[in-house]
């Protein structure tokens, strides 16, 4: 196979696939780094092994085998489907001229912010007779007889609520890859068609994989949208007999650890791989993005494109809108009002946003030396790191909550500390810090080694080069990275339920207590003003802080 | 950490303190009362916020809740254990109290609390008391059941007529509690006939009951076993729009149950006194004149009548059968709904 991309690997980017061992402050740091991610696997563990299930022995029972094959089945559908999904909307939105692409670029990775069990509510509801989706279709005198449940709508719920982890990974490489070899490729006579299977494709190969990998190990996590859609798997299982047979319950959670470790070491083989085939391109280049004419598919594009976000975002934001408005009209029938005053919005707004902007920057902060790590060098050591950091992503929030007040109370000398901001932001970091990995992975091998290698021969020290040559160059990546722990900390619930301060309030919080109190109306206000912020703050910190460099 | 401020803000700070201490002496003339107290709620703020705050302003003892779902609540508490903050725990159903029970976290409570309600309706050995109730009801669509065709048994549900129109929420603990008592009663033969009847019935499993209300509602599904709570919310929030009613089974049918919300403190409470204080002013006629007339809920407190829009309280409680090993009943319950293959419909 005579592949395009291969050409820049002579020189600087061999060089840059660093044979050279890792310097040990690097890897003491990466080391550090994966026990602390270890922590709530380490609970598991630990529970599970003080228990009297073993979980060898339930693996020969139908009651574990056919959730867990339950579970594999949709994790799998669900990274396919996200992956075209995620992937296809991001070449859309950064390459093509599609129309309202900047309008585009801000909602589509907005559907990640549903809570799950709001989202999957919102959708059933909306579907259902006297839902927003099925009125509107009887309209048109089509009758939707769709009730969504089981593995179709599990799977459908899925997809539409977490392509983003694939969407916003892969459009961030797509922005920073040089169009370069597109433009040659084009040149030299291929069609747009070849040109994305032959040139992008094998560039964010990775990035999908990555983003795919999130998407199956959340799918592994889930507990809220399965739970609604009735589907049985592993995590529901695992939440069905947390209380009242909790040896079970560990005993399966150390099941479903054990299982996202194997996905991950299966996607590191296939994400080196890929990286052996010439993925690492440089970042630097030409920044003149090359636009590819949707010509005649452009309509067909731009509706596809609208389905989706309308499907994922409005639908759902129409649902709580509809059940919101019944509130506001309630008290003109002469019933209560809406309940709910500003101090159920202005405070818990205001805490969302700030411990999700912090978790997310100390989160980047965090994975970046095991980003480094795994980019530049090749050890024994990072494959470790790297799949105690992002398998950990596949154990449910409460868990890792419990993990939490276990490891603080009982064995370290932090017990002061419980029920503290601290405490809280390192559980968000340790539960969502695998997200940011991949991306900030990407975003390092984006910096070619020649320009630091340039800095250095003009004297600049590793600070120095860090924040005025590598920071720049990797500013998308870690925006990406971000972005994704940003809005999966806004709709974070049991760990803020049960490892927060008492009497912090977050808007995820607020709308858990409407909807348990079933005030359905006060739970939809809630919901489109985390919509509404949300939208905003990946416009603000993510979309602006990736589009500067063009 | 270190709280020492600069020095103005220290003297003001002193100022406060002399201020509040006097206020304090004044107010309290000699009580020892504790400046707060801890409040783990697994029911929702927005159903008993208002009685804490009540309770603040009456003594002036400040809560500190931390709201969550009340098993999470319960193993957050198990996690903890001596090292707990948490001086009383509210929790949805018995269970998660009878787990803390089983672990010895829960304190004897005061007599006084104890004997504000019936027998019936507390724990056996004083651990815990309900201060309100849920109804188990069968919901119905008002435009597709007549009312003259409502069944009076639950044991009704597995004829022909009600093939395929019967909601059963198989995996939620009220619906587990309430099988739980269904199995002590009748033994596991009966209950197990009776829920694997159910499913070759073709009833359908639902996760939540506020889903089935809903459905129920949209005529989804004709028929729900659910708590009473949720269609009251429905109706208040929706009027005539929502096509739901409660029907409750005849008395003494096995399908009508009270489903009681506990209050518990914790043996590790240095504030055992104002724990139980807590608990006094949840069962004091006021607070169970809100709970009723305003969330919808069954008093608990004896002298206390449920609101007139509630149909006749079910005579059963959980916690009337004497269950010696709640978690091994759970269990088992848990077993028997899985083999039945009702989550699956």
């Amino acid at each position: 196979m005579t592949d395009i991309t291969k050409v820049p690997r002579t020189g600087a980017a061999r060089h840059r696939a660093g044979v050279g061992r890792p310097p040990k402050p690097l890897l003491g740091t990466a080391i550090l780094i994966a026990a602390l991610f270890a922590l709530p696997g380490g609970y598991v563990a630990w529970r599970a092994a003080g228990g009297s299930e073993s979980p060898l022995a339930l693996l020969g029972s139908r009651q574990t085998l056919d959730p867990l094959w339950r579970t594999v089945q949709l994790a799998a559908l669900v990274s396919v489907s996200t992956a075209l999904l995620g992937t296809g909307l991001a070449w859309l939105t950064t390459r093509t001229d599609l129309p309202l692409r900047r309008l585009w670029r801000v909602v589509v990775p907005l559907p990640l912010v549903y809570p799950s069990f709001v989202g999957a509510a919102a959708f059933i509801s909306g579907l259902t007779p006297g839902g927003v989706v099925h009125d509107l279709a009887g309209v048109f005198g089509i009758e939707l007889t769709i009730r969504l449940h089981g593995l179709v709508g599990s799977w459908l719920v899925l997809t539409l609520f977490t392509y983003p982890y694939v969407y916003l990974p892969v459009a961030a490489r797509l922005t920073t890859l040089s169009t370069a070899f597109e433009e040659n490729a084009r040149l030299l006579g291929d069609g747009p068609r070849r040109v994305f299977l032959r040139v992008v494709l094998p560039q964010v190969g990775p990035s999908i994989a990555a983003g795919s990998l999130l998407v199956f190990l959340y799918t592994l996590s889930d507990f809220g949208a399965v739970h609604l859609m009735r589907f049985e798997t592993l995590t529901q299982t695992i939440f069905r007999t947390r209380l009242f047979d909790r040896d079970r319950s560990f005993a399966l959670a150390l099941l479903l650890l054990v299982l996202a470790l194997l996905v991950v070491a299966a996607e590191r083989t296939v994400a080196r791989s890929g990286t052996r085939r010439g993925a690492r391109v440089s970042a630097i280049g030409d920044r003149q993005s090359l636009v590819v004419p949707l010509g005649r598919w452009k309509a067909a594009c731009t509706a596809a494109t609208a389905v989706v976000v309308g499907l994922a975002l409005v639908a759902p934001a129409v649902s709580l809108a509809d059940w919101g408005l019944f509130g506001w009209f309630r008290s003109r029938r002469g019933a209560a009002g809406l309940r709910l005053d500003w101090d159920d919005v202005v405070a818990p707004t205001w805490n969302t946003i700030w411990v999700s902007t912090v978790t997310a920057v100390v989160a980047v902060a965090v994975v970046l030396p095991v980003a480094y790590l795994l980019a530049r060098h090749r050890s024994r050591v990072g494959g470790v790191v790297n799949a105690v950091v992002v398998a950990g992503f596949a154990i449910p929030g409460l868990v890792v909550a419990l993990s939490m007040v276990f490891w603080t109370l009982h064995a370290s000398p932090f017990e002061f500390l419980i029920g503290s901001m601290p405490v809280l932001v390192f559980a968000y970091v340790v539960h969502f810090g695998a997200q940011a990995v991949r991306t900030t992975q990407v975003a390092v091998e984006a910096v070619p080694l020649r320009m630091e290698d340039a800095a250095r021969l003009l004297g600049a020290g590793r600070l120095r080069r860090l924040a005025t040559v590598e920071l720049p160059l990797m500013a998308p990546g870690l925006a990406a990275g971000a972005g994704l722990v940003m809005l999966s900390t806004m709709k974070e619930l049991p760990a803020t339920l049960l490892a927060s301060p008492i009497g912090f309030r977050t808007l995820a919080t607020q709308i858990w207590n409407t909807y348990e109190a079933l005030f359905l109306p006060e739970m939809a206000v809630l919901a489109l003003v985390l919509l509404a912020i949300s939208a905003t703050m990946t416009w603000l910190l993510v979309i602006r802080r990736s589009e500067h460099l063009r | 950490m270190d709280q020492r401020t600069p020095r103005q803000p220290s003297r003001i700070a002193a100022a406060l303190l002399l201020v509040l201490g006097l206020t304090a002496m004044l107010t309290a003339c000699g009580s020892d009362d504790p400046e707060s107290l801890t409040v783990y709620s697994g029911r929702s703020e927005k159903l008993v916020g208002p009685i804490f705050e009540a309770f603040t302003a009456d003594t002036g003892i400040a809560l500190d809740v931390r709201y969550g779902s009340s098993n999470d609540l319960a193993l957050l508490l198990s996690e903890e254990g001596t090292k707990t903050p948490a001086d009383v725990f509210l929790s949805r159903s018995p269970g998660p109290a009878g787990y803390l029970d089983d672990l010895g976290m829960l304190a004897k409570l005061d007599d006084d609390v104890l004997d504000r309600v019936a027998t019936t309706d507390r724990s056996p050995t004083g651990t815990w008391v309900g201060f309100a109730g849920r109804g188990r009801v069968l919901v119905y669509n008002v435009d597709e059941v007549a009312t003259g065709d409502l069944p009076g048994s639950v044991f009704d549900l597995t004829g022909p007529e009600y093939a395929g129109r019967v909601a059963v929420p198989g995996s939620n603990s009220s619906f587990q509690d309430w099988f739980t008592l269904f199995r002590l009663r009748n033994g596991d033969n009966v209950a197990t006939g009776w829920l694997n009847d159910m499913v070759a019935n073709g009833s359908r499993f639902y996760p939540k009951n506020g889903a089935i209300v809903e459905a129920v509602g949209r005529n989804e599904i004709q028929f729900g076993l659910v708590n009473h709570y949720y269609n009251f919310q429905k109706v208040a929030a929706n009027g005539d729009a929502q096509r739901s009613a409660n029907h409750g089974f005849a008395p003494g049918d096995d399908g009508g149950l009270m489903i009681i919300a506990t209050a518990a403190v914790l043996n590790e409470s240095n504030e055992q006194d104002a724990a139980n204080r807590l608990l006094t002013h949840l069962l004091s006629d006021e607070q169970q004149r809100y709970l009723t007339d305003s969330v919808y809920e069954y008093p608990l407190a004896l002298g206390v009548a449920p609101a007139d829009v509630l149909p006749p309280a079910p005579v059963d409680r959980i916690g009337a059968v004497d269950i010696d090993d709640i978690a091994a009943e759970f269990t088992r319950t848990i077993e028997i709904i899985e083999a039945s293959g009702v989550l699956d419909q």
